[in-house]
């Protein structure tokens, strides 16, 4: 597992602090860099502004123009922006207004605004980044978000955003800023677990929420933003995913991509994971019918978080390898497979007594 | 993106000018507050989901990128400068209506894109603050003769790397833990 955090020695700050490490020279500089000045075994010596900014890592860790946030009393840095990695996520906010029952972070009261540092550490990212937006659920911030979205857009026009959210909180007029912001610029990961409005309610756990959510569908659909819809795959929805599918290809057929997921076993999602993991290594067929019927009607299919080997050889194609670097693993048993450099592996909490019964190496 | 209306809107239509030119206003321009895009320019866009290169063909996928919401948190036991817990409303998941308001906080950096951000001048004070305490140290033991003046520059460096090396420190030429120790000043 990539650690996300590096232990740091303690710096007099009385405010967050963004830095990006330099280890080599950069064409492009900034007055957030911080230069090395000196390595011993597991750690690095950075100068920022005269000060030294002692970094605790193994020497073979990439940390070349990594951005780091360092915030006052904590010990450990930050990572917010990893040079080397596909999967870089920034965290608006904890809170949330569903309370899904498969949710992987379960929402907490309050709220750590950080949107100053994400606008700095955006634009010290690598060129061509394409950065992830997730919470809890970021539009309950939707005015700071839009701000760090749209001044990011003008001070990096190469950046793109992937931005997980319930789509709960957006207005017509939000549309117009969106348009600023570049519809180009921002997939939207938008969750959606039934076709019928009561069981999808049910699974978000708020009343009214299928019904705003298809409103807000209508708006983005309106707006030619760039949606990747998203359905988790659990027993509460398994026979129903042939109606969402139908759903989808005749109501939604403009999103970009309808992804089926499998479950993450953390927060809700651990708690829950008995009555609510299904083991698509041993029955696919109600996601067989859901995927054929949304191919044939032209909407882009893809399976999240599938191992290989626990989908049916001629679904394989619909399953890339999406679980993020860091919180990725590989089973015992995936030692003799020859599809591993293709295949997600598992999530790091992914528990095998309790997971699929169908892996086997291919 | 200004918007320009064209006295001879064939010009566009004749596509002497992008829809979305920027261009030096000709003569007779009015100029437009807040067109919207037309529906045309909203839907035929760039979108930047590529699974595969044709809709048709997806033997080869390439997903950049996949995220879900776990893991990870900033949370800070010590840090609570900028914690907002939203006021007047309440988190009830099963509470049969939308009661949550998101409360934004006011901006605190111009919500115009393309202007500064808010710069953020609390650690640059505080660094400045001890550098100034550490080059009157400097001074006051004979390692310093330049300018206090907040600033490490090639002079300041020097001095406390001959600092550095009469205290038997490691030698870096900056402002360490050590050197603060040392010289007796408190970064708190």
């Amino acid at each position: 597992m990539i650690d996300l955090r590096l232990k740091v020695d303690p710096l007099p700050i009385v405010e967050p602090l963004v830095l990006r490490l330099c280890e080599r020279d950069r064409s492009e500089h900034s007055e957030h860099d911080a230069h090395l000045i000196g390595r011993e075994t597991g750690c690095r010596e950075y100068e920022y502004l005269g000060f030294s900014v002692r970094i605790h890592a193994s020497d073979e860790l990439p940390l070349d123009g990594d951005v780091l946030m360092i915030l006052p009393g904590q010990p450990s840095a930050h990572r917010l922006i990893r040079a080397t990695s596909m999967h870089n996520t920034l965290l608006i906010t904890e809170q949330c207004d569903q309370l899904c029952v498969m949710c992987s972070q379960p929402p907490k009261k309050h709220h750590l605004d950080f949107f100053d540092q994400f606008a700095i550490a955006a634009k010290l990212a690598p060129s061509g980044a394409y950065i992830g937006i997730s919470g809890g659920e970021p539009l309950l911030h939707k005015a700071r978000l839009f701000e760090f979205l749209a001044s990011s857009a003008v001070a990096r026009p190469d950046l793109r955003f992937h931005v997980l959210t319930n789509a709960q909180h957006l207005e017509a007029e939000d549309m117009k800023r969106l348009d600023e912001i570049g519809p180009e610029r921002v997939l939207w990961g938008i969750p959606l677990y039934a076709s019928d409005s009561k069981l999808h309610d049910e699974i978000v756990g708020k009343r009214g929420a299928f019904h705003r959510l298809e409103r807000n569908l209508a708006f983005l659909m309106r707006a030619g933003a760039s949606v990747e819809l998203r359905t988790v795959v659990m027993q509460q929805n398994w026979g129903f995913l042939p109606d969402l599918a139908n759903f989808v290809a005749n109501r939604l057929p403009f999103v970009s991509v309808w992804a089926l997921m499998q479950l993450e076993r953390i927060g809700y999602g651990r708690m829950n994971w008995r009555n609510t993991f299904k083991d698509t290594s041993t029955e696919f067929s109600a996601l067989k019918s859901a995927i054929n019927m949304a191919v044939a009607k032209g909407v882009e299919v893809a399976l999240y978080n599938f191992p290989l080997c626990s989908v049916p050889p001629d679904y394989r194609q619909f399953a890339p390898s999406t679980i993020s670097d860091w919180k990725r693993k590989f089973l015992h048993v995936c030692r003799e497979c020859s599809s591993r450099s293709a295949c997600g592996g598992f999530f790091e909490w992914y528990s095998h007594d309790e997971g699929f019964e169908g892996i086997r190496p291919l | 993106m200004k918007k320009r209306l064209f006295a001879i809107p064939s010009f566009l239509a004749a596509g002497f000018l992008p829809a979305k030119a920027d261009a030096v206003s000709p003569a007779g321009v009015v100029e437009k507050k807040d067109a919207p895009a037309s529906i045309f320019e909203r839907l035929h866009l760039n979108h930047i989901y590529s699974l595969a290169a044709h809709r048709s063909h997806s033997s080869h996928r390439s997903h950049s990128s996949h995220r879900s919401s776990s893991g990870g948190s900033y949370a800070a036991p010590r840090y609570n400068r900028n914690i907002t817990s939203t006021p007047n409303t309440t988190i009830l998941p099963n509470s049969g209506q939308n009661v949550y308001q998101a409360t934004p906080d006011t901006p605190v950096y111009p919500a115009v894109p393309g202007q500064k951000l808010k710069v953020l001048p609390g650690n640059t004070d505080k660094f400045r603050q001890i550098v100034i305490q550490v080059q009157t140290a400097l001074s006051l033991y004979g390692y310093y003769t330049g300018t206090i003046d907040g600033r490490i520059g090639p002079e300041s460096k020097v001095a406390l790397a001959k600092m550095q090396e009469a205290y038997g420190l490691k030698v870096t030429g900056t402002i360490t833990p050590e050197v603060l120790n040392a010289l007796g000043i408190t970064a708190e």
